[in-house]
């Protein structure tokens, strides 16, 4: 039920609504929930709203994050 | 974020965590609150996989179609039989959630209404406006992912005074169920991954009480393998030190104080009220209704609708011990017998999240491994 796609935002009219492109086809998205939005983002799309963006940086440093958890282990190799 | 899903990657966390492992005596015993967490954790297999790896997946409350008590639906099931000229609108898997009346999907309507699944909530308030002589009930379902969409519908219904539209309210909050769990005197949690896209519209705060007054370590978590891994890691990371806390492992995506604007259209259209869950029973607090100046369109009190607690599930379902981690769907003797997804006989076998039906898709492929769940 909470089930969110991450999905980029095509077009947003003053009235917040807009579309995303989400793998390749346009969907009608509400973005009354979002601040500083703007057509390039990236957002999670629930129930035809948009209620987060995505943040590049953070997701840079998830990368670092989990590379830090797998360095102790044998398998993560050249893995990238 | 494909690195998330990689095989090698997962692998290396795997090892990372069960490295740790070694160090504790018990498996650790770590509650997924979420049901899209649940789906996941055996859609790549990791719960037989992390069993190995010295710890125990518990399934929480967090799924809004299992926990929402049967008189809810039976509610929304007598709007559309006794009305004439009545639309009740909802997502999918709330239709076949199975009542002592039926499921929404196969009861027989009055003349002239239907029931309409819909996947926005904003679909119901076009139906309405399409369908002036008729009554739109849009049964909306959800915990804090789901109602800033509900609270911006009802909004603009109240706006436009459309007055054919209202909702019929299950909404449900998080934090309330999780104090429950984790105050409960014999609870057996050790750590709680918390559910990602609620957390995006509530932020890290309302889970504090959880590390400070019950000493419980937990993580936001996203939804790839590799968001879930990594808040294990850091759960044990918690234990080890003795230092709970709230993590986020899903910064990405979730800001630590949560989606503002959301939480305010949320405390301008809601209020809190005492809420019966199915399993968990009356929790103070747990629920939204719309505040008394949006009085009509709220359908209960609307259609003047009484709808009272039962606390029962139908004769042998097993659900509401499942919903509070008690027993494991294994252990229900109707499951996969009498209770199959073509024919379930509990909520938790409905809907796509559901602890029930999660373990017999996935869970059979991991039998075959020979590994039995
Ligand atoms: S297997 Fe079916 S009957 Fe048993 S608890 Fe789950 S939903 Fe209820």
């Amino acid at each position: 039920m909470c089930l969110g796609i991450p999905a980029k935002v095509i077009e947003i009219n003053d009235n917040k609504q807009g579309k995303i492109d989400y793998l390749g086809t346009k969907v009608k998205t509400n973005f009354s929930l979002m601040e500083d939005i703007q057509p390039g983002d990236w957002v999670i799309v629930h129930a035809g709203f948009a209620i987060s963006k995505l943040n590049e940086q953070e997701a840079k440093e998830t990368l670092d994050l989990i590379k830090e958890y797998s360095e102790f282990t044998e398998n993560i190799g050249n893995n990238k | 974020m494909k690195e998330l899903r990689d095989k090698k990657v997962i692998q290396g966390l795997l090892n990372d965590i069960k490295k740790k492992s070694s160090s504790l005596p018990q498996p650790l015993k770590i509650m997924e609150v979420c049901g899209t967490h649940t789906m996941v954790i055996h859609r790549y297999g990791l719960k037989t996989m992390l069993r190995e790896a010295g710890i125990e997946m518990l399934s929480g409350p967090g799924c809004p179609v299992c926990i929402t008590p049967n008189e809810i639906h039976e509610a929304a099931i007598d709007l559309v039989t006794e009305n004439e000229n009545f639309i009740c609108t909802t997502f999918g898997d709330m239709t076949r959630v199975p009542t002592s009346k039926g499921s929404i999907q196969n009861t027989v309507p009055k003349k002239g209404s239907q029931v309409k699944i819909v996947y926005s909530p904003f679909e119901s308030l076009t139906l309405a406006q399409k369908n002036p002589r008729k009554d739109v009930v849009f049964f909306g379902v959800g915990f804090e992912t789901t109602i800033p969409a509900i609270a911006v519908t009802v909004r603009y219904a109240a706006q436009r005074k459309i007055k054919n539209f209202s909702l019929l309210a299950a909404l449900w909050l998080i934090p309330p169920p999780l104090k429950e769990i984790a105050g409960a005197k014999d609870t057996q949690i050790q750590g709680f991954l918390y559910p990602g896209h609620v957390s995006a519209i509530i932020g890290e705060k309302p889970y504090h009480f959880i590390p400070k007054k019950h000493f419980i370590p937990g993580a936001i978590t996203g939804f790839e393998p590799g968001d879930i891994l990594m808040s294990l890691s850091s759960i044990q990371d918690q234990i080890k030190k003795s230092k709970p806390i709230v993590d986020n492992t899903y910064s990405r995506v979730v800001k630590p104080n949560g989606n503002p604007s959301a939480l305010k259209i949320m405390d301008e259209m809601f209020q809190k009220k005492d809420s019966q869950w199915r399993g968990l029973g009356l929790i103070p607090e747990s629920g939204l209704r719309l505040k008394d100046e949006y009085k009509t369109l709220d359908a209960e009190s609307k259609y003047r609708l009484n709808i009272q607690a039962k606390g029962q599930d139908l004769p042998g379902c097993r659900c509401g011990d499942v919903l509070q981690g008690q027993i494991s769907p294994l252990d229900c003797p109707l499951f996969s017998n009498q209770c199959t997804p073509d024919s379930p006989q509990g909520p938790c076998m409905v809907s796509y999240e559901g602890a029930c039906l999660a373990h017999l898709k996935y869970g059979m492929r991991e039998n075959r491994k020979g590994s039995r769940e």
